[in-house]
C-alpha cells in the first residue's frame, strides 16, 4: 500500500469515528501500567470509571455527527452503531459496578479482572459497526476470548471452571463455524465486503452454505433455537457479575451484526426465522418454569427474549416496510433488555453476600421486609422482563411485535404474545416471594452487607431502575434519539 | 499450480467435517482443541483456494488467513489455560467431568 493510500484510509474522519474505541483500548493499557504500580483499590476504579466515561463522552460527540463509512468502507460509524455503543458502554458500566464488591476477599488478580472486562466493549463496537466479514471477526474474538477467562475468574471453584471451559469450547467452536462460512462466502464471490455483497445479486449454491454457517454461529452468540443449550450451565456457573455483562452485551452486539447481515438471507427464510423464534421462546419459557434457581431461571429467560428480539429480523424479511422500523424495534427491545437484565443479575450479585451462592428462590423469600429497597428494584426488573406497561419491557416487546404485525405475520405476532404471557408465571413466582412468603429460619441470623460496600451496587441499581421507567414512561423522546 | 480448485475446497471440506466429527465424539478435552484447530483450517485452506480463484491484486483472503492463525493462538493459550484449571480441580481433562451443572 503506497503512502497517499494510507493517508486516505486513516484520515482524521477515520480516527473520529473509532475514537470511543481508541480511547477504551488506551484505558486498558493504562490500567495495566497502574496494575504494576500501585494495588490501591480507587486507582483502579477511577482509571475504568474515566476510561468508560470518556469514552461514553466520545461516543456521544461522535453520535451527534456520525461520519459513516471509514477504513477503506470496513467500519460503518453511522447513527446505529453509535447508538449501540452506547448501549455496550452503560452495560459494561453496570456489570463493573456490580463486580466492585463482588468477589469478597477471594479475588486473586483484581487488575486482570477489570482489564478483561474493559475490553470487551472495544469488541462489541467492532461488531456492531461491522462491514466487512473480517473485522467481525475480530470484534467477536476481542469480546470472547475475555469473557472465557472471566467465567472462569473464580478458578478454585468447580462451577466456574466448568462455566468458563463450557463458554469457551463451544464458543470456539461457533466461531469455527463462522470462519468457514465466510471462507465459503470469500470463495464463491471473492469479497468480504457486506457492501459489495449487497449489490452481488443472487448466491450460488456455495455462498448460500456459508451464509448457513455464518447464520448459525451468530445464532449460537444470541443464544437461539437450537444453539441455545449452553446458556443456562454458562450463565449459572460464571460469576454473577459476568453473567450480566455475558447476558446483555454479547447479545446486543452480535444482534447488531445479525441486523446488518439480514440482507444475507433471502426473502423466503422470513417464515423459518419465525419458527425459529416462536421455538426459542417457548423453550425458554418453558425451560425457566420449571427452575427454583432465580440465576437460571433468568438464563432461560434470556434464551426467550432472543427468540422475541428474533421476530424483528424475520419481520424484515418478511416486509415491514417502514424505514428502520425492525432497527428501531431492536435497538428499544434490547435497551430495555440490557438494562433490565443487568439490573436483575445485578441484584442477584449482591445478594449473594461474598460470592457464596444465594440464588435459590428460597432465599429470597420475604426479603421485602428486610430489604425493601433491593425487593422493590428486584420487582421492578422482574414486571419488565415480563413486559408489564409502564416498564421499558413493555415498550420494547410492543415494539417488535407491532413489527412483525405490519410485515403481515399476525398468528406469529399472537403466538409471540401469547407466550409472554406464560412468562409472567415465573417473574411473578419472584414478586410473589419477595412479598408474601415468610422469611426462611435458615437466613434468620445471615448479617446483611454494610451498607458501605454497597455503595457502587446500589448506584448501579438506581440507574438501571431509573432508566427501565424512563424507557416506559417517555417512549416518544427515546424513540425520537434512535430515529433521528 | 496444476491442483483444480474444487479439490482444495473438498478437501477443506474434509478437514472440517473430520473436526466437526472430533469435536462431538471424542470426551478428551485437548483433543476437541485440536479438533477446533482442524475446523479452523479447513477455513484457511478455503480462503486461500478462494484468493487463488479469484487472482487480482486484492489479498482480503490471506490476510484473513493470518488473522485467523494469530487468533487460533490466542484462543488455545485461553483455553489450554482453562484446561490446566480444569485438571486442577478434578485430576483429568475428560469432558465427562464437567458435570455439576445439567442443562
Amino acid at each position: 500500500m503506497i503512502q497517499s493510500d494510507l493517508a486516505r484510509v486513516y484520515d482524521a474522519d477515520t480516527l473520529w469515528a473509532v475514537s470511543p474505541a481508541i480511547a477504551l483500548a488506551l484505558g486498558v493499557l493504562v490500567l495495566l501500567m497502574v496494575g504494576v504500580v500501585t494495588h490501591a483499590r480507587w486507582a483502579r476504579g477511577a482509571v475504568v470509571a474515566g476510561t468508560l466515561g470518556l469514552s461514553a463522552v466520545l461516543q456521544v460527540v461522535v453520535l451527534g455527527d456520525p461520519p459513516g463509512a471509514v477504513f477503506d468502507g470496513t467500519f460503518m460509524a453511522d447513527h446505529a452503531s453509535g447508538l449501540w455503543g452506547l448501549l455496550f458502554l452503560c452495560g459494561t458500566a453496570v456489570a463493573w459496578l456490580y463486580s466492585l464488591n463482588y468477589y469478597g476477599e477471594d479475588r486473586p488478580y483484581k487488575v486482570e479482572h477489570d482489564v478483561m472486562m474493559l475490553t470487551t466493549p472495544i469488541g462489541m463496537m467492532l461488531m456492531a459497526g461491522a462491514q466487512d466479514l473480517l473485522l467481525f471477526f475480530v470484534g467477536l474474538e476481542l469480546l470472547s476470548v475475555p469473557l472465557y477467562a472471566l467465567c472462569a475468574f473464580r478458578r478454585n471453584r468447580t462451577r466456574s471452571v466448568e462455566a468458563g471451559l463450557k463458554y469457551f469450547l463451544l464458543g470456539a467452536f461457533g466461531a469455527a463455524f463462522y470462519l468457514y462460512g465466510a471462507a465459503l462466502i470469500f470463495s464463491a464471490t471473492g469479497t468480504l465486503s457486506l457492501a459489495v455483497l449487497k449489490d452481488f445479486g443472487s448466491f450460488s449454491t456455495l455462498a448460500m452454505s456459508g451464509v448457513a454457517l455464518l447464520m448459525a454461529s451468530v445464532f449460537f452468540k444470541i443464544s437461539v433455537f437450537p444453539f441455545h443449550l449452553w446458556v443456562p450451565d454458562v450463565y449459572e456457573g460464571a460469576p454473577t457479575p459476568v453473567t450480566a455483562l455475558m447476558a446483555t452485551g454479547t447479545k446486543a452486539a452480535a444482534f447488531a451484526f445479525l441486523l446488518r447481515v439480514t440482507f444475507l438471507l433471502p426473502e423466503s427464510a422470513a417464515m423459518t426465522v419465525a419458527t425459529i423464534a416462536i421455538v426459542t421462546m417457548a423453550l425458554g419459557n418453558l425451560g425457566a418454569l420449571v427452575q427454583q434457581d432465580v440465576k437460571r431461571m433468568l438464563a432461560y429467560s434470556g434464551v426467550a427474549h432472543a427468540g422475541t428480539v428474533l421476530l424483528v429480523v424475520a419481520a424484515a424479511l418478511g416486509g415491514d416496510r417502514q424505514p428502520h422500523g425492525a432497527l428501531d424495534a431492536a435497538l428499544y427491545y434490547m435497551a430495555a433488555y440490557v438494562f433490565t437484565a443487568a439490573g436483575a443479575f445485578g441484584l442477584l450479585a449482591m445478594l449473594e453476600q461474598g460470592g457464596d451462592r444465594f440464588t435459590h428462590i428460597d432465599n429470597l423469600r420475604g426479603l421485602a421486609r428486610r430489604r425493601p429497597y433491593t425487593a422493590a428494584a428486584l420487582t421492578l426488573f422482574m414486571l419488565s422482563l415480563g413486559g408489564i406497561p409502564l416498564t421499558g419491557g413493555f415498550l420494547g416487546k410492543y415494539l417488535v411485535f407491532y413489527s412483525a404485525v405490519r410485515a403481515d405475520m399476525i398468528g406469529v405476532a399472537v403466538i409471540g404474545v401469547l407466550l409472554s404471557v406464560v412468562a409472567l408465571g415465573y417473574y411473578l413466582r419472584v414478586v410473589v416471594a419477595l412479598y408474601m412468603q415468610p422469611e426462611p429460619a435458615s437466613l434468620a441470623g445471615v448479617a446483611v452487607p454494610a451498607r458501605r460496600t454497597l455503595l457502587p451496587a446500589s448506584f448501579a441499581t438506581g440507574a438501571c431502575a431509573a432508566l427501565v421507567l424512563l424507557l416506559g414512561v417517555l417512549p416518544r423522546w427515546f424513540l425520537t434519539q434512535i430515529g433521528s | 499450480m496444476n491442483v483444480p480448485n474444487e479439490h482444495m475446497l473438498y478437501l477443506a471440506a474434509a478437514l472440517f467435517a473430520i473436526g466437526v466429527l472430533g469435536f462431538v465424539v471424542r470426551r478428551n478435552v485437548i483433543v476437541v482443541l485440536m479438533s477446533i484447530e482442524l475446523m479452523l483450517n479447513a477455513a484457511n485452506l478455503t480462503f486461500l483456494a478462494g484468493a487463488r480463484a479469484h487472482g487480482g491484486p486484492d489479498v482480503s483472503g490471506p490476510v484473513f488467513a493470518l488473522f485467523v492463525i494469530v487468533i487460533a493462538a490466542v484462543e488455545a493459550a485461553v483455553g489450554l489455560a482453562l484446561v490446566i484449571a480444569l485438571f486442577r480441580l478434578k485430576r483429568t481433562v475428560e469432558s465427562d467431568a464437567l458435570v455439576e451443572m445439567k442443562g
